[in-house]
């Protein structure tokens, strides 16, 4: 404990001037407004937080700058829109992606089946690469025949816009069903899976020197088994899970649209890794670049799919609540009228922005925190973040929880976002600017620091709160009687200040310990 | 089988640089092997190339039967083979007992061995729920040998054991490696030539990549002449 203080003897002392700080600036404020302020700032340290713990894990443990973060923050919060807005949209969506997920799964059992064929090297790729162009033709075919109903940008009325408002007004617009005309439903759900399956056995023959001692086991066809039978459910009963969750209450279509956002993160999460991320291992310049592109590419999609335009996610039930004693001044009233504001210390908080999402932050940390300290896997995590060579040499397949840590790291970047969304509004540039934040809470907690991502994105939540605040109430300077309004482009910029005080004295962060 | 491992003529690189240029040697079942050399001669690369963590391109390294090379390490690792690194390794924010119960490859693995092991090293029980780094320099060579005991392992390749150690730690590192080389075969680098040959019962010398003798370490001891040569005054 006594070596413990002397090493963190600096940060003790930083983290008490920054409280000092904090403190000095809320005395030119009503305890009321120290109240809000201090609520917001938790309230975006925990979204901030989301971003920077995945990104933080990711780093630390894969040496990845995974600049993709704030992209697919930005990606989650549409997902889970979609989800939650048009559940029509993501049932037909689910179909289709589920099958190709379990064509592509079988790619372990075809290892064993290509590294069996005997082929001069050269036939082996022209014949892989025919394989894997056919199956995408056939995949592209018949995805462009398979009904989908999804909004049309071009009109109004139809827009994301329109939907989003409708439903925030309580009024949800049931769209028209889209069905199978072009393509017969038994015809597109073989192709799908023929079609990626056939894909997967080529990428499978190309690189089958890779597959070599995987023993094949029953456990190896049950992933592919269960989407396959997810995915022909969701395509059979289509119009009924439609109808089921257009009727279901929002508080629990929010719940999956935030479950669905975390899975899609995680989903998008592997197949970056084992794709994309993995043959360029000890090559960091282009890692950068591929996860800059990557983060500008979905930019660019989530524009052509959802529109340029901002839109909002409406609150669940559970948060709008206006009638009987709203706003609550107790418990029993906000949970009896489920009141979207709250009375505290006199002021008015907003239950969702306020309270909901800083309480949903601490979970996570909580959750992940015992992940790492008391799981196998976490064990594995911390021990790899030091020394990888070591951690194989002990006969663990590092490379495997590369994948899961990389899954885990997005997947709370997209529940980030699906969190976030409801409170501040969807756009396609959103990641980027809590993308920059979240790169400061780091380097102000440590880079590698799991504690360190949680207090530097606490640090910035409140530092960005207290000048916005200050932004509308003004700092009355001393000797003179002129009052300062800090700009809104003074948020970020005070945010980089403290972290170049905290840099030029501790270059490791507050609790790095990794340079 | 009488030799656990064969190393067959490897040539292996650490990133661009081609360190071992025809290595090879045999270690015998149930004996300790001493890699002798002067700094920088390959042995810790030799040790590596055999866990598949320096990159082998040519040769062979055969465990018990089994061509291992171009297996990635964790697989080889995981046939039976135990590793203290040189600088030891502790992983810093596990505690003593995550970092033995971190080398478990089946589920209790630790617990079988803990007598085993607390017998060997009595001190690390008291430091269970330390962190890995709030040991000294002896407690932590204890507890990396420790770590590479959880598992079962038919080989251990220890690296430096006696680096940095005051004299008395090192008589009882040398009574413990003895200790343990009763269950497992053990390769051995080591720069202090008298706690090489009071362990070892074979040796191999390794100069600029190459391994240039072989043989027994008691007629080693008895040639002056070439413990000079190879590995300066000692």
């Amino acid at each position: 404990m006594k070596t413990n203080l002397r090493k963190n003897s600096k940060a003790i002392i930083i983290l008490v001037i920054i409280a000092a700080f904090l403190f000095v600036a809320a005395r030119g404020m009503s305890g009321r407004d120290v109240l809000i302020t201090v609520l917001r700032g938790f309230s975006t340290g925990s979204v901030t937080f989301l971003v920077a713990a995945g990104f933080s894990l990711i780093f630390g443990l894969l040496d990845v700058l995974n600049l993709a973060q704030g992209t697919l923050y930005m990606i989650g919060a549409y997902v889970g829109w979609t989800v939650y807005v048009r559940p029509d949209t993501f049932i037909d969506v689910l179909t289709p992606v589920l099958l190709i997920l379990a064509g592509f799964s079988l790619s372990a059992l075809w290892g064993r089946l290509a590294s069996r064929i005997q082929l001069a090297p050269k036939a082996r790729k022209i014949i892989s690469w025919l394989l894997i162009l056919a199956g995408f033709g056939l995949l592209a075919l018949v995805l462009t025949s398979y009904p989908i109903a999804i909004w049309n940008l071009n009109n109004y009325s139809e827009s994301p816009i329109t939907y989003s408002y409708m439903a925030d007004q309580g009024l949800r617009i049931i769209p028209a069903e889209v069905t199978f005309e072009k393509i017969s439903p038994f015809l597109a759900i073989l192709g799908l899976l023929v079609s990626s399956a056939i894909s997967a056995f080529g990428i499978a023959l190309l690189n089958r020197d890779e597959s070599k001692s995987q023993a094949i086991n029953w456990r190896r066809y049950l992933a592919p088994a269960i989407l396959l039978l997810i995915g022909v459910l969701a395509a059979v009963f289509n119009a009924q899970i439609t109808g089921w969750m257009f009727a279901m209450s929002t508080n629990w279509l929010f719940v999956i649209a935030i479950l669905i956002a975390i899975l899609s993160g995680v989903g998008l999460g592997s197949l970056m890794e084992t794709t994309l991320i993995r043959p360029l291992y000890n090559r960091p310049i282009y890692q950068l670049m591929l996860t800059l592109g990557l983060g500008t590419i979905g930019v660019q999609i989530v524009q052509a799919v959802w529109g340029r335009p901002e839109f909002v996610w409406p609150k669940p039930e559970f948060f709008t609540g206006t009638g009987g004693a709203c706003p609550a001044t107790n418990l029993a009233d906000l949970l009896e009228y489920n009141c979207s504001t709250v009375f505290l210390l006199g002021g008015r908080v907003r239950v969702y922005d306020e309270i909901f999402i800083p309480i949903v932050g601490i979970i996570v940390l909580i959750v992940v925190w015992i992940l790492l300290k008391r799981s196998r896997i976490g064990m594995i995590i911390r021990a790899g973040v030091q020394d990888r060579q070591m951690v194989e040499a002990l006969g663990i397949n590092v490379r495997r929880v590369f994948t899961l840590v990389f899954a885990l790291g997005v997947g709370l970047a997209t529940f980030g976002g699906a969190l976030a969304a409801p409170s501040t509004g969807l756009t396609p540039v959103m990641g980027e600017r809590l993308l920059l934040s979240a790169l400061i809470a780091l380097a102000i907690g440590g880079l590698t620091s799991f504690p360190g991502a949680a207090l530097g994105s606490l640090l910035v939540g409140l530092i960005q709160q207290f000048m916005i605040k200050y932004g509308q109430i003004g700092i009355p300077l001393p000797f003179t009687d002129a009052v300062f309004k800090p700009s809104p482009p003074l948020v970020p910029a005070s945010t980089v200040l403290l972290m170049v005080i905290v840099l030029l004295i501790l270059p490791g962060g507050l609790l790095g310990s990794k340079e | 089988m009488s030799n656990i491992l064969e190393v067959k003529n490897i040539h292996s690189f650490i990133n661009q640089f081609h360190i071992l240029q025809d290595v090879d040697f045999v270690v015998p079942k149930g004996s300790i092997t001493a890699l002798l050399g002067r700094n920088g001669a390959g042995k810790t690369t030799t040790l590596k190339s055999i866990l598949g963590l320096a990159s082998v391109r040519e040769g062979k390294v055969i465990f018990e039967g089994r061509e291992v090379q171009g297996m990635p390490p964790f697989e080889i690792a995981a046939l039976g083979i135990g590793f203290v690194p040189e600088h030891r390794a502790i992983f810093r924010d596990l505690s003593v007992e995550e970092n033995l119960k971190i080398a478990e490859r089946n589920k209790g693995d630790l617990d079988r061995k803990r007598t085993f092991i607390f017998d060997l090293f009595p001190d690390l029980k008291k430091f269970l729920n330390l962190r890995g780094t709030e040991l000294s320099g002896g407690q932590q060579q204890m507890l990396a040998i420790a770590r590479a005991l959880v598992a079962d392992n038919s080989l251990l390749l220890i690296d430096e054991p006696s680096e940095g150690l005051a004299p008395v730690i090192i008589e009882h590192m040398i009574d413990a490696i003895r200790q343990l080389s009763e269950q497992s075969t053990v390769v051995l680098v080591e720069q202090n030539f008298l706690v090489a040959s009071k362990l070892a019962k074979y040796f191999v010398i390794i100069e600029e990549g190459k391994s240039v003798a072989s043989g027994l370490m008691k007629d080693l001891e008895a040639d002056k002449a070439m413990i000079h040569r190879y590995l300066g005054a000692a």
